[in-house]
């Protein structure tokens, strides 16, 4: 189709429509701001290069475009940052995306008879819609605004343990004795916290947010999340009090909302990064120096570690365990030791699957690991 | 506004379309979406079967595929389109695949199997009063059609106004116009370069005869005959603001011979030039039998009812053009209570692309808009 600029947009923001309404419908302000970004990125490409390029626009042309759209506003939400679940944001873009799609092919078409002829401007309608949508957009950022956690900075060093049991956002700080989340939408930004039986203890919560946290001297783990979904970006997990001390715990919180943990550093615990009956994105981090096991899949979950760097584990590097089924791909596993218990389990293993385990083990580099990549106990890899 | 099939709630005959071609049957197709009432419509023409003239000029040159592609139909609204019919048809995704990339064009089989369709569903038939008309007269508050009427609303969908034939062959007995029914001797010069030129080339060939291509000039090779932006607002719009001689010269510009790229027909042409059995002179030699693929007469002046209706009412034309709105109407002629509007070919000054089905649909559409705003 030949698109006039007007056509574009006007197309564009009737066919956001239907995410506008699913974002406000799964009552999440991340979506309505996706919603915004999909919108603006959208608007600018119309504006600067789609209709200056393309005069006539083919159908397949929509898949390399809405790929590179996807690119742009998956850069724009890290930027800004819009702490969206991936899964959901992208399926809200593929939302939009189909929407795009059966409008301009078919919906408009359909009801406008001249939608073609006129280059996808709808008149009265699109002129309309140019109010509407980005009206409803305006509305919905503002009460997402209006609505917001509170922001709370903390200086200094500060006498815990901190319990939150509301909404809100803390920023900064020290906190000693560790930090306790019992609701959902809580922030901690740039916060550090010493000491504590867990660094950092998340129950019950979902649409937790842990950038950039540093977690020193935690007792049992560093960050431990039960029955909840968080996303964790950027921490740091070290100097543990004990030779028993976890790293990062993630547990039991299948059917909550998929966690990730990603660009994390976390050295010197038992275990690195560990989870059990969950859905977890591993993903980016570096985990070094771990006693027990550097990356733990454990117990029936459905995860994925990639891009991982796991350094000098003793016995094993990354682990998938007890009947969970996990992607490994593009981890680099170096100098894992053979651990002097003789069991086979623990002999430098780069990458193991154990007991019915079902991994998917694909470009990692495996490097002094003597172990290599091995299953144990009934499991499979596949390659 | 009811919609087609619902019961009609005035029987006045409000538009008439004069024609009985493709471009009326989408006229009238796109009337009755509108929710005009069979009775509130005629149609004059003197072909009881739309297709019956597109069909037999398709079958002269043994036309197998359309040029057009998935919207090329005479239904009103542009989807659902050929394409998904065609995958819905033959439960099959390709020529959903085809269409996404600009590959399917659909079999003459099926345009007309759907323009049957059409046709049974608008209730055109009951609406079509076999007679030719012969002159519009405007009139009081609308136009008179041969004595008919008056009806408020009325488009002319005429048609091309007959075949070319180049004077220097008319008197030659070899010659046979590429629309016309006709088979191929052993040696044959095919006069054009456009769409009917290159299936006639591809006919002969493979009817086993050497062929000659007789052409002044290198043909186009564009996917559609006229480039894709002028189907819509983008391109006409641009078109529509130019002054009238620049118009003119983008007419005659679009008008040069086209057909679409395509490399298994060049790799026949190839062959066949290799064997020595196809080459191109400018001049004709004495080949056995001569086919003009030379298309139509071009301008109003060679249709007898429009080029009266200029003379009558001292019509604005340009050149060989008919002066038209952007929404294909007889500005003169065309107010608040009445409409004139041209479909076809003799509408090329509102929409480049008049000659074809989307330009037939471009004239309809907003001849509906007039007969709607004055319900």
């Amino acid at each position: 189709m030949s698109y006039t600029l007007t056509g574009r947009v006007e197309s564009r923001l009737v066919a956001a429509l239907p995410a506008l309404i699913a974002a406000f419908a799964i009552h999440r302000w991340w979506a309505v701001y996706l919603v915004a970004i999909m919108l603006v990125v959208g608007i600018a490409l119309d504006a600067t290069v789609y209709d200056r390029l393309i005069s006539y626009q083919p159908a397949w042309l929509a898949v390399p475009l809405g790929a590179l759209e996807l690119v742009l506003v998956y850069a724009l939400m890290r930027t800004i940052p819009v702490h969206a679940p991936l899964d959901a944001a992208v399926a809200l873009f593929a939302l939009a995306w189909l929407s795009a799609q059966l409008f301009a092919l078919a919906a408009l078409p359909r009801l406008q008879l001249t939608y073609a002829e006129a280059g996808g401007e709808l008149g009265r309608s699109g002129r309309l819609a140019a109010v509407i949508v980005p009206l409803l957009v305006f509305i919905g950022i503002g009460a997402a605004y209006a609505t917001r956690a509170p922001t709370i900075h903390l200086h200094g060093v500060v006498r815990g343990p901190i319990v939150v049991d509301r909404a809100e956002t803390l920023v900064g700080g020290t906190v000693r004795g560790g930090v306790i989340i019992r609701s959902s939408h809580v922030t901690l930004k740039h916060l550090t916290t010493i000491g504590g039986e867990n660094g950092i203890d998340v129950e019950n919560a979902t649409h937790v947010m842990l950038d950039h946290v540093r977690v020193l001297r935690a007792e049992t783990d560093g960050i431990h999340v039960r029955g909840s979904g968080v996303m964790i970006e950027h921490c740091t997990v070290a100097d543990p009090a004990g030779p028993w001390v976890q790293g990062i715990d993630i547990s039991y919180s299948v059917g909550r909302p998929m966690s990730m943990v990603s660009g994390c550093t976390i050295a010197g615990v038992r275990e690195g990064i560990v989870t059990h009956s969950a859905e977890v994105n591993v993903m980016d981090n570096r985990v070094l120096d771990t006693t027990l096991r550097g990356i733990v899949l454990g117990e029936m979950s459905m995860d994925m570690a990639s891009g991982n760097d796991v350094e000098s584990a003793q016995g094993v590097g990354i682990l998938c365990l007890d009947h969970s089924m996990c992607e490994i791909e593009h981890n680099v596993v170096a100098g894992t030791g053979v651990d002097p218990s003789g069991d086979p389990a623990r002999a430098g293993v780069a990458i193991e699957a154990q007991y019915y385990a079902q991994a998917t083990v694909r470009h990692n580099s495996v490097i002094a690991s003597p172990g290599g990549t091995r299953q144990f106990g009934n499991s499979a890899i596949s390659r | 506004m009811s919609r087609a099939g619902a019961a009609p709630s005035a029987t006045a005959e409000r538009a008439a379309i004069i024609g009985s071609g493709l471009a009326a049957l989408a006229a009238f197709a796109t009337l009755r979406h509108g929710g005009l009432a069979r009775e509130e419509i005629v149609v004059f023409g003197t072909h009881a079967d739309p297709t019956e003239q597109w069909s037999r000029k398709a079958a002269s040159i043994r036309q197998r595929q359309m040029r057009s592609e998935s919207d090329g139909h005479l239904a009103p609204a542009d989807f659902p389109g050929l394409a998904l019919r065609a995958a819905w048809r033959r439960r099959s995704l390709r020529p959903l695949l085809q269409t996404a990339s600009r590959g399917y064009h659909p079999r003459v089989d099926d345009f007309l199997a759907h323009a049957a369709e059409v046709r049974e569903w608008s209730g055109f038939d009951a609406s079509l009063r076999l007679r030719r008309i012969a002159r519009v007269e405007a009139v009081d508050g609308g136009f008179e059609l041969d004595g008919e009427g008056p009806f408020a609303h009325v488009l002319l969908a005429t048609g091309h106004p007959g075949l070319e034939l180049p004077e220097a062959l008319a008197a030659d007995p070899r010659v046979v116009h590429a629309y016309e029914p006709h088979d191929y001797a052993r040696h044959v010069a095919i006069v054009g370069a456009g769409m009917a030129a290159a299936t006639e080339w591809q006919n002969a060939l493979a009817a086993g005869s050497e062929v000659v291509s007789v052409r002044r000039r290198e043909p186009v090779r564009q996917p559609l005959n006229v480039p894709r932006p002028f189907f819509s607002r983008r391109g006409l719009a641009a078109f529509h603001r130019s002054p009238p001689e620049q118009r003119a010269a983008t007419l005659r510009r679009l008008s040069a011979p086209s057909f679409p790229p395509d490399a298994s027909f060049d790799a026949v042409l190839a062959a066949a030039a290799a064997d020595g059995r196809f080459r191109v002179a400018a001049e004709l030699n004495g080949a056995d039998q001569v086919i003009a693929a030379t298309g139509f007469r071009r301008g109003y002046r060679h249709d007898g009812l429009l080029a009266r209706l200029v003379e009558d009412h001292d019509l604005d034309v340009h050149d060989r053009w008919l002066v038209l709105a952007c929404d294909s109407t007889v500005p003169s002629l065309t107010d608040q209570r009445r409409t004139l509007s041209v479909s076809g070919v003799a509408g090329q000054w509102a929409f480049p692309a008049a000659d074809t089905i989307a330009g037939a649909k471009y004239a309809a559409r907003r001849f509906l808009e007039r007969v709607c705003r004055t319900r």
